[in-house]
């Protein structure tokens, strides 16, 4: 299921060429044929105006307590303490926390984007951790790893180092589509390495809902993802270069993982909220079985202030 | 003499404090002040409380910058309640006046907040590990 790069590029140019942006941001017709539908139904209001134009830079932050778990073994949780926003948008670029896109089509029905991106598995195994294992003989002859000796002299052999490989940043360059409505947001997106990293492919499929009450937003969310066997085996599997006494080798197939998530915003002001979010992630079966991996999940929380700027 | 300067006393002695205090130390309380907007929504439906106090009894109206004319004047008085029906598209104050003249002795402001953006381009959700908001 392999998706050849040459491929790749010849949909992406041909998406290129062929779509003109019939859609521009900030369709300012749009935002004013919205608003003299409103007709007040009470005493007082406004005269309908058009939307101001949105600002093209967007700067965020958020402080307080977060954390995602690592699923990997002896690794340590991702602490999230301040999390930046920091996106621009263009007429057709943009960047967004690090993804750097082009609006290829934009209209009514959906928003089509070529994005470059970093894989973000690899984040996982810069909070990695070398641990030392002993090992002694058993009756059969095979060796087995055992606790540290709790008193002198107890071991048999030197401690053996268990370390979890290292992994290197992929970038990745893909297909996203943006669909919206009063059923909520959609998104579709197809990446495949551009970095010669691993040299594999992920689709994905999400779907969110927001709800507005008062000051009160809440956003439920649903994703599914495939990450194809050159992508998971990268990152999941222990290679053959790799295979240590107290690492057995392990070969990742592609699978089909999912999330879910809630996201709550309680305004304060017009820039400050309190922001409350969670997420679960459950990898693929393929990968929950690496010897990499100590938990088949991710979860992810966070709670705290958040500035708009 | 003697009368022309009681009279000169007496009516500086008047005018202090009118000069030196508040002139309208008046309170304006209105609730709620913000309005979320989703991405489609034009407007929020919002029954506004509105409350305020003064520390001198006088005749205040209560303004709305929407309206040419105030929504309600109170006689004499230190304090008012009111409830008001509004649609709010944008930013705009309340804001209380004597009842004769435009002065602002007091106001609130109202802001709108759009949450949602026309360009989906902005509603789009990374799934970078360390993004949480």
């Amino acid at each position: 299921m392999k998706f050849p790069t040459f491929c790749y590029f010849a949909v992406l140019s041909a998406a290129m060429a062929a779509a003109p942006l019939a859609h521009a941001e900030s369709d300012p017709s749009g935002s004013t044929s919205a608003q003299t539908t409103a007709e007040p139904a009470t005493p007082v209001a406004n005269a309908p105006h058009a939307i101001p134009a949105e600002k093209n830079w967007r700067f965020g932050v958020g402080l307080g307590y977060g954390q995602r778990t690592n699923p990997l073994i002896q690794s340590e949780d991702i602490p999230v303490v301040v999390d930046l926003d920091i996106a621009w948008f263009g007429e057709r670029w943009f960047f967004d926390n690090f993804d750097l896109g082009f609006a290829l089509v934009d209209n009514s029905r959906v928003t089509t984007n070529v994005v470059a991106r970093l894989n973000s598995d690899r984040a996982f195994f810069g909070k990695t951790n070398t641990r030392y294992v002993n090992f002694t003989v058993t009756a059969g002859g095979g060796e087995v790893p055992m606790p540290p000796p709790s008193s002198p002299g107890a071991g048999f052999n030197p401690p053996v180092e268990l370390k979890v490989p290292d992994r290197d940043y992929a970038v990745e360059l893909g297909l996203e589509m943006l669909f919206d409505g009063e059923w909520g947001h959609a998104t579709l997106r197809a990446f495949h390495d551009v970095s010669n990293t691993h040299d594999g492919y992920e689709i994905s499929a999400d779907y969110s809902y927001r709800w507005v009450r008062g000051r009160f937003t809440i956003a439920p969310s649903v994703g599914v993802a495939y990450k194809s066997a050159e992508l998971s085996d990268y990152y999941w599997g222990v290679h053959a270069d790799e295979v240590q006494p107290t690492l057995q080798g392990y070969q990742v197939d592609g699978g089909i993982g999912w999330e879910a998530g809630l996201r709550t915003s309680y305004y304060i002001t017009k820039s400050m909220r309190v922001a409350v979010s969670a997420n679960y992630e459950r990898l693929t079966d393929n990968i929950a079985l690496s010897p990499l991996v100590a938990e088949p999940y991710v979860i992810g929380y966070f709670a705290g202030l958040a500035w708009q700027f | 003499m003697r009368v022309r300067l009681t009279l000169l006393i007496a009516s500086s002695f008047m005018a202090l404090p009118a000069a030196g205090a508040d002139p309208a130390p008046v309170r304006l309380n209105v609730k709620p002040l913000l309005c979320l907007l989703d991405k489609n929504a034009t407007s929020c439906a919002v029954t506004f409380d509105i409350r305020w106090k003064s520390a001198l009894a006088a005749e205040y109206c209560l303004n709305d910058e929407a309206q040419p004319l105030p929504l309600r004047c109170w006689p004499k008085a230190l304090s008012g309640e009111h409830r008001q029906d509004r649609l709010v598209t944008q930013d705009f104050f309340f804001w209380m006046s004597p009842a004769t003249g435009n002065e602002r002795v007091a106001e609130a402001k109202i802001e709108v907040l759009r949450v949602g953006s026309t360009d989906r381009r902005r509603e789009r959700r990374s799934r970078h590990v360390w993004d949480v908001l």
